[in-house]
């Protein structure tokens, strides 16, 4: 595993997320900070709306377990437009994500929780979720999707979220940042790790994020959302 | 050690006697007798009750049946926490049976994580170990062993196989003589009354004069609200398994 400069100590993460808001606030992306009442401590969030296709890839169908039929043959029978008459399985949805980044102090990472729900507020199923996942990625959550994305409770809130596991976050972070990490230490944590996790579960980071940090970044950050 | 052998396997084999009864408004083609059963502290609800679920699903039509969940006085039991904590968090004040609600309905998505299959049970309890072993040994241990140590574990927890489990976990629980303990103590502190659902910090077992650190320092830190003024015995969940009394200054190695 790569050196130390991958991990975050939680000062640091409550400094580059008001870095990180502040530019957000400028750009007008929607995150801002929210402290919980008892501890003091806490997360980014985020919400916003997303209209996708609704199906589920085929190679991950062999894997779901039973619901998921129930699921197709009951979104199927619900009234909507005349392309539905046929029977199609693929329709457009908005869904509403809300994303949290809170800090783990057992990986010292952030960790990137969230949760979507259709408008009439029924919750998108974990399978849902990895359908959804992008098609980069495809590949690596289909060789381990229990490692990846799964659903679990917010650390501080105690509702059920889906998360995206902080050990494959270093691993991730990696693969970005490569060799030699002296050019980073100046970057902000939360741009470059969330511009690369972040697509994953369909959340781009505006480029003029690449604005918080020295310019070794902003390459990063175009790799990242290429 | 042997004493400590004696505590582990006290704390494995604890047991809760608890009597299962289907909400009343499930539709039922036959009325439902309730089902009684030792649930082991150190297990999980799900992992556990396919005996309860076939138990009811008997009396029920099978479109009436989708993801059983289980409530405590009107509140849903978080499947994923150990059947011994839950029980101290919900139901210690209370006689014995245990009485938990059956529910095939209405699933309480604000509520509970989803719970599908045995995958999910799994991947769950392997997670929580490699967090404690994060914290424990910077993941060193549980990333050395192989696929079929991590399996052991899962198997040992699933069959009530408390050798085949420790044969894995005492590699777990070990520390090279050099230091004096783990990096940091796995921990979590859970109390009924919060929307939190724990407390878990960063705490090293010795302290920088080198003086061992104890339970009443690490609650001190963490959670003074929980400490009695007179530093006496306090209740605390160890492992989350098992609820004990413990006088403050037992150290936390």
């Amino acid at each position: 595993m790569a050196g130390e400069e991958f991990f975050l100590g939680e000062k640091r993460f409550k400094q580059c997320c008001e870095d990180f808001v502040k530019h957000s606030q400028q750009i007008g992306d929607g995150w801002e900070w929210r402290t919980s009442k008892d501890l003091g401590d806490g997360y980014l969030s985020k919400t916003h709306f997303q209209v996708r296709n609704r199906h589920i890839p085929p190679d991950l169908k062999e894997k779901n377990n039973d619901n998921t039929e129930q699921m197709l043959f009951a979104h199927v029978e619900e009234p909507s437009d005349d392309s539905q008459a046929a029977g199609a399985c693929s329709t457009e949805e908005v869904v509403r994500y809300e994303y949290h980044v809170l800090y783990s102090s057992s990986y010292q990472v952030p960790v990137l929780y969230f949760r979507a729900c259709f408008l009439d507020g029924r919750p998108l199923t974990l399978d849902e979720i990895w359908g959804s996942v992008h098609a980069s990625y495809q590949a690596r959550l289909q060789e381990g999707p229990w490692d990846t994305i799964t659903q679990q409770e917010h650390p501080i809130l105690g509702q059920p979220f889906f998360v995206l596991h902080p050990c494959r976050t270093t691993e991730f972070i990696s693969a970005v940042l490569g060799g030699s990490q002296q050019h980073h230490r100046n970057t902000n944590y939360i741009t470059l790790w969330l511009s690369t996790v972040g697509p994953v579960v369909g959340l781009n980071l505006p480029l003029s994020y690449a604005r918080l940090a020295p310019e070794q970044s902003t390459a990063v950050a175009d790799r990242a959302l290429s | 050690m042997t004493d400590d052998k004696d505590v582990l396997r006290d704390v494995w084999f604890g047991r809760i006697p608890t009597c299962f009864t289907l909400y009343q408004d499930e539709i039922t083609e036959r009325e439902a007798e309730p089902y009684y059963l030792l649930l082991p502290r150190i297990s999980y609800l799900t992992l556990v009750t396919d005996k309860v679920k076939k138990h009811f699903q008997k009396v029920m039509r099978q479109e009436e049946v989708s993801e059983i969940w289980f409530e405590y006085e009107g509140t849903p039991l978080k499947w994923h926490y150990p059947i011994g904590l839950l029980f101290d968090l919900h139901a210690s004040n209370t006689a014995l049976p245990w009485s938990i609600t059956v529910h095939f309905k209405n699933f309480p998505e604000k509520d509970l994580l989803h719970c599908h299959s045995k995958d999910v049970i799994e991947a769950h309890f392997m997670a929580c170990i490699k967090e404690a072993d994060a914290l424990k040994h910077k993941s060193q241990v549980i990333n050395e062993m192989q696929k079929k140590d991590h399996k052991q574990l899962w198997m040992g927890l699933q069959n009530d196989k408390f050798e085949q489990f420790w044969a894995i976990n005492r590699k777990l629980m070990e520390y090279p003589p050099e230091d004096n303990g783990f990096r940091y103590i796995p921990f979590r502190i859970y109390q009924a009354t919060t929307e939190r659902p724990f407390i878990q910090k960063l705490f090293r077992p010795i302290a920088s004069g080198g003086q061992l650190h104890t339970l009443g320092d690490l609650l001190k830190d963490v959670c003074p609200s929980a400490i009695t003024p007179k530093g006496g015995d306090c209740w605390f969940l160890m492992h989350c398994t098992h609820c004990s009394v413990f006088p403050q200054n037992l150290s936390l190695r």
